[in-house]
């Protein structure tokens, strides 16, 4: 009977234990993710700044009736601090991509990738809306 | 004692032990995460700032082009602009302490009205200039000088066009566009009869985006002892399109006045005058570029050359956090801001005071 109890009494123990290690390994994880988000939001604003700026005087538009993908990529390059990489893709209103080559600056070498989402439209003639998709990432 | 009670003290231990050390790991894992969290409201809040300070136009909105005026709450945005992150160029201006009429850190500070934060602004062009002398080639007649042009970003070469302008004692010339690949070498041609010391102006305009400017100039000796350094005989300061220039000494005579853009430039004419000072008129250039004003004189019998750029940039005004203790708590913020239809990089740092 004695020895029944013991075992029992290991058993409760060793869940206990498990049970404090785990939830202090859960606690410790959700805070990482709050921190990252912070990061990616700092770098989202830099980035939609960089596309403002470029679309505050119809340059944006432009380049793209233009197809001057290397002439945005050097813009963004200019515009955005030395240690960020960045990927753009430009749609029409069907979501059909515009850009067939690729406007970046290099590959991503980082976890941390912010999102852009940016709507300009043409100052031409013919009234056309664009949907700038720019990914982010800051050189490691 | 019997077995049961040493298993029992045994698995006590054994659980206060495992409580104890979950509680110190937990303790030692989070507290970076703890404090990052009061870090990222920190963060938040100066961000905020630094925008209001970008977005806000101040009270009064047009404290920048009145000398005098002080302004009541402190914003740098240009009054009835469409514009997100347009600056005024006055506002500008007033912030570099080699105006004549800037404002101080401590009028800044009370007028921020922000009694635990202290900042650091700074305004740059968002590419660099560089000029060296790379070699002299005299003749009978003329002096070839050859100067190496280096258009860069953090050491990155910069495509650009190059407008370059020389100016010496009774002699300008500007000479034709050139392009730069982030290197670029330039010949100057002087003839001998021509006193110096000479000032070769150079704008730059990057090839993707003619919003994207910035300049760099080289004072060089050319039948002449070499060039002291700016700002040693006047004070040059450019506010509500009017260039204040103050004499350092009492013998200095003005010659000429030049404004320079990159694709204008023109001589700048006198609309008053004191025993002391003198004021010329800017015009109003419809150019996507920095305006570089450069003034010519005698102190004495020796020829000088001056010049300032409106908006009076590069300008850093504020706390110096380098040599800050609590560096932890300084947050650097970067916005490209637009001042006159050219782009420039606006660093924003913010701190506890």
């Amino acid at each position: 009977m004695k020895a029944h109890n013991k075992g029992q009494i290991r058993i409760v123990e060793a869940f206990l234990s498990g049970l404090i290690i785990f939830s202090a390994f859960a606690i410790s994880a959700n805070l990482t993710i709050t921190q990252n988000s912070v990061k990616n939001d700092d770098l989202a604003a830099v980035g939609l700044q960089a596309l403002v700026m470029l679309d505050s005087d119809g340059s944006l538009a432009k380049y793209i009736e233009d197809e001057n993908w290397n002439g945005l990529r050097d813009a963004l390059n200019l515009l955005l601090p030395t240690s960020v990489c960045f990927n753009l893709t430009i749609y029409d209103e069907n979501m059909q991509q515009v850009n067939m080559d690729t406007i970046s600056n290099g590959g991503f070498s980082s976890q941390q990738i912010a999102f852009v989402e940016y709507v300009c439209a043409s100052q031409g003639v013919t009234f056309r809306v664009y949907i700038v998709h720019l990914l982010l990432a800051v050189v490691t | 004692m019997p077995a049961i009670s040493i298993d029992t003290f045994f698995a006590c231990s054994l659980m206060v032990l495992l409580v104890v050390s979950a509680m110190a790991a937990s303790s030692m894992l989070l507290s970076p995460y703890i404090n990052g969290v009061g870090n990222e409201n920190i963060a938040k809040r100066y961000g905020e700032i630094a925008k209001y300070l970008l977005l806000n136009v101040g009270k009064p909105q047009d404290w920048g082009q009145k000398s005098q005026t002080i302004p009541e709450v402190f914003g740098l945005a240009k009054a009835r602009s469409d514009i997100p992150y347009e600056l005024d160029i006055d506002k500008v201006s007033r912030l570099n302490g080699k105006n004549q009429y800037a404002l101080s850190y401590a009028t800044i500070f009370s007028a921020l009205k922000m009694s635990d934060v202290s900042f650091r602004i700074e305004l740059n062009p968002i590419f660099e200039v560089a000029i060296n002398l790379t070699g002299t080639h005299p003749s009978v007649n003329e002096t070839i000088y050859q100067f190496q042009i280096l258009t860069e970003k953090h050491g990155i070469p910069v495509q650009a066009e190059l407008k370059g302008y020389i100016i010496a004692r009774n002699y300008f010339e500007a000479k034709n566009v050139s392009i730069s690949d982030g290197e670029v070498s330039l010949n100057v041609t002087l003839p001998n009869e021509v006193e110096g010391p000479a000032l070769l102006v150079i704008i730059a305009r990057s090839v993707c985006n003619a919003k994207i400017v910035s300049f760099g100039t080289f004072a060089f000796a050319h039948n002449s002892g070499e060039p002291e350094e700016t700002c040693n005989f006047l004070k040059l300061s450019p506010l509500n399109y009017a260039l204040n220039v103050s004499y350092l000494y009492p013998e200095i005579s003005l010659l000429d006045a030049y404004a320079l853009t990159f694709n204008y430039y023109s001589s700048l004419t006198q609309t008053a005058n004191s025993s002391q000072s003198v004021e010329y008129g800017i015009p109003y250039f419809v150019d996507s570029s920095p305006i570089l004003m450069a003034v010519t004189g005698l102190n004495s019998t020796s020829f000088f050359i001056e010049w300032v750029a409106y908006p009076q940039i590069p300008l850093k005004i504020g706390a110096d956090f380098t040599e800050s203790m609590s560096l932890s708590d300084v947050f650097a913020y970067r916005y490209i801001v637009t001042v006159n239809s050219a782009l420039y990089e606006c660093m924003i740092w913010l701190g506890g005071s």
